[in-house]
């Protein structure tokens, strides 16, 4: 809790340094969040060239209009509010699904990580996350499975599962309401989890 | 499970992402160690948020920084750059979008300057003076409004308990009556236009859990309806707030037009994301109700048959 509102302030502190047009303030402010913000968008859209231009657009947009920042949620909560809103919209209008590039992998490695998956999905014991996160071909259909999902329902699990999001940050993200994410993210995991059992078959 | 209980779903989805209070938490705990159906369903959803969180991190390009510089400088000062611009192959297309985003634009302003024209000039037309209040209703009516809302969720359960829930509070139950056709709800609602004002003001408080809301406004013509698709609450009050029908139609028609081209338009989400407001992702510039929806619950009042509303509710889930 002391953590976060320390990063609060700086955040403040750097937005207001930012819009006396310290340009100290403003690449600090890029540097401290440009990681997140492409980890998110890349996860949303599989695309790295996207996901680079995207993040690229999020930062212009957000110091562009950093004056408009009105403080009612934090800053970190604004810059995710404008980058999931340009990632949304190039999703819903792009054709070029992300997914393209791993469905072009060989039939050898998709059958050793469909095995891989069968036994992680069979097993009834709680398995190590870090074995999963060093298990490159599970991680690769996990990433194949999210790109089938509805872009309003990947972005949920991708701001709770991989950004680590709370529903409240996560409602004002998407400026929907708590039970809304609530729903979405129920429904969300539902669909991945019926995809994942259809890549078995 | 999904299609059995959806509360219990998001209650143990709740539950594995440290969302619940202490009290839900006991009762999840004590439903998974009775009901081998439920911890067997919380292993999957725990399985499912393990296999998305392994993925790993990327970072972002290490020029990310100086990329974002240049793009700023460029729009800075983007003078200094046209014949680079010029010579790009993509110009000409980047011209015809932004020439189509604008007309898109202009389209949509004179649909909206229309729907706003048919809300807010008064009735009696240009002769009388801007300036004098009109202490008479805002809409005489002259008919009465027949329509149907078709409304789909996938959340039927929660939302026809919201909706039984608004008839009632809003003293509606008498001039109300719902049927089952198979899986559907159908309310049928002949009440006054005020009562109908206090009930979409309950019901927009769930318009986000429909997944789609269309009305179908009825025209004189027999068979002949105005379809009004991602129709929201206001807009609904707004219809039904045309004392005429001519009038009704219009601005259904109007909205209808406005609700497609915001489907649309690109780039509609973005600017409302800049705001910091708090608005929708897709944020429609919407007319305002010349009276708030909201007003002080009171029981049905007589009214007379023309300023009657008939309207049929459906509810159906959305797969």
């Amino acid at each position: 809790m002391i953590e976060a509102s320390n990063v609060k302030i700086d955040d403040a502190v750097l937005v207001e340094r930012c819009r006396r047009g310290d340009s100290a303030a403003m690449e600090r402010l890029i540097l401290r969040y440009q990681n997140r913000i492409y980890n998110v968008i890349l996860k949303m859209c599989a695309n790295t060239d996207d996901a680079a231009e995207l993040t690229q657009e999020t930062f212009v947009k957000v110091i562009e209009n950093i004056d408009k920042f009105e403080g009612r949620s934090g800053f970190y909560t604004w810059a995710f509010r404008i980058a999931v809103n340009l990632t949304l919209n190039y999703c819903q209008r792009s054709v070029r699904l992300g997914y393209r590039s791993l469905d072009a992998d060989d039939d050898e490695r998709n059958r050793s990580a469909i095995g891989g998956l069968k036994e992680f999905l069979s097993d009834d014991s709680s398995p190590d996350p870090a074995a999963v996160a060093q298990n490159k071909e599970l991680c690769g259909i996990a990433a194949k499975a999210l790109m089938k999902l509805d872009e309003a329902q990947r972005a949920v699990v991708v701001l709770r599962d991989i950004e680590g999001m709370s529903y409240a940050q996560m409602a004002k993200v998407l400026s929907i309401e708590v039970g809304t994410v609530k729903s979405r993210l129920s429904r969300a995991r539902s669909s991945l989890r019926e995809i994942l059992e259809t890549m078995l078959q | 499970m999904k299609e059995e209980n959806p509360n219990i779903e998001e209650l143990l989805n709740s539950f594995i992402d440290g969302e619940l209070t202490e009290r839900h938490r006991t009762e999840v705990e004590r439903l998974i160690s009775h009901d081998a159906r439920a911890a067997q369903r919380l292993r999957e959803l725990q399985k499912c948020k393990m296999l998305v969180s392994s993925l790993p991190r990327a970072e972002a390009p290490a020029e990310m920084l100086e990329r974002i510089r240049a793009s700023l400088e460029r729009e800075t000062v983007p003078d200094q750059q046209p014949e680079r611009f010029n010579e790009r192959r993509g110009a000409r297309h980047l011209l015809a979008r932004r020439v189509l985003t604008a007309a898109a634009m202009i389209g949509l302003t004179a649909v909206l300057g229309a729907v706003i024209y048919t809300i807010v000039v008064p009735e009696s037309g240009p002769g009388m003076p801007i300036a004098v209040e009109d202490s008479r209703p805002v809409d005489r009516v002259e008919s009465a409004f027949y329509g149907r809302l078709e409304l789909k969720t996938s959340n039927l359960v929660a939302v026809d308990a919201s909706i039984n829930r608004a008839i009632e509070e809003n003293g509606l139950s008498d001039y109300a009556s719902e049927r089952r056709q198979g899986d559907k709800g159908v309310y049928t609602l002949s009440c006054s236009r005020e009562s109908l004002r206090l009930l979409l003001g309950d019901l927009e408080g769930i318009w986000e859990r429909f997944d789609s809301a269309t009305l179908f406004v009825e025209t004189n013509q027999f068979g002949e309806q105005v379809v009004v698709d991602t129709v929201t609450a206001e807009q609904i009050g707004a219809i039904v707030n045309q004392g005429t029908l001519t009038k009704r139609i219009e601005l259904s028609e109007d909205f209808a037009a406005l609700n497609d081209m915001a489907g649309l338009l690109p780039g509609r989400n973005i600017l409302a994301a800049i705001d910091d407001t708090g608005g929708d992702l897709i944020t429609i510039p919407k007319p305002r109700l010349t009276r708030p929806i909201k007003a002080t619950k009171a029981p049905a009042p007589q009214v007379k048959d023309e300023e009657m509303v008939h309207l049929t509710i459906v509810l159906a889930g959305s797969e």
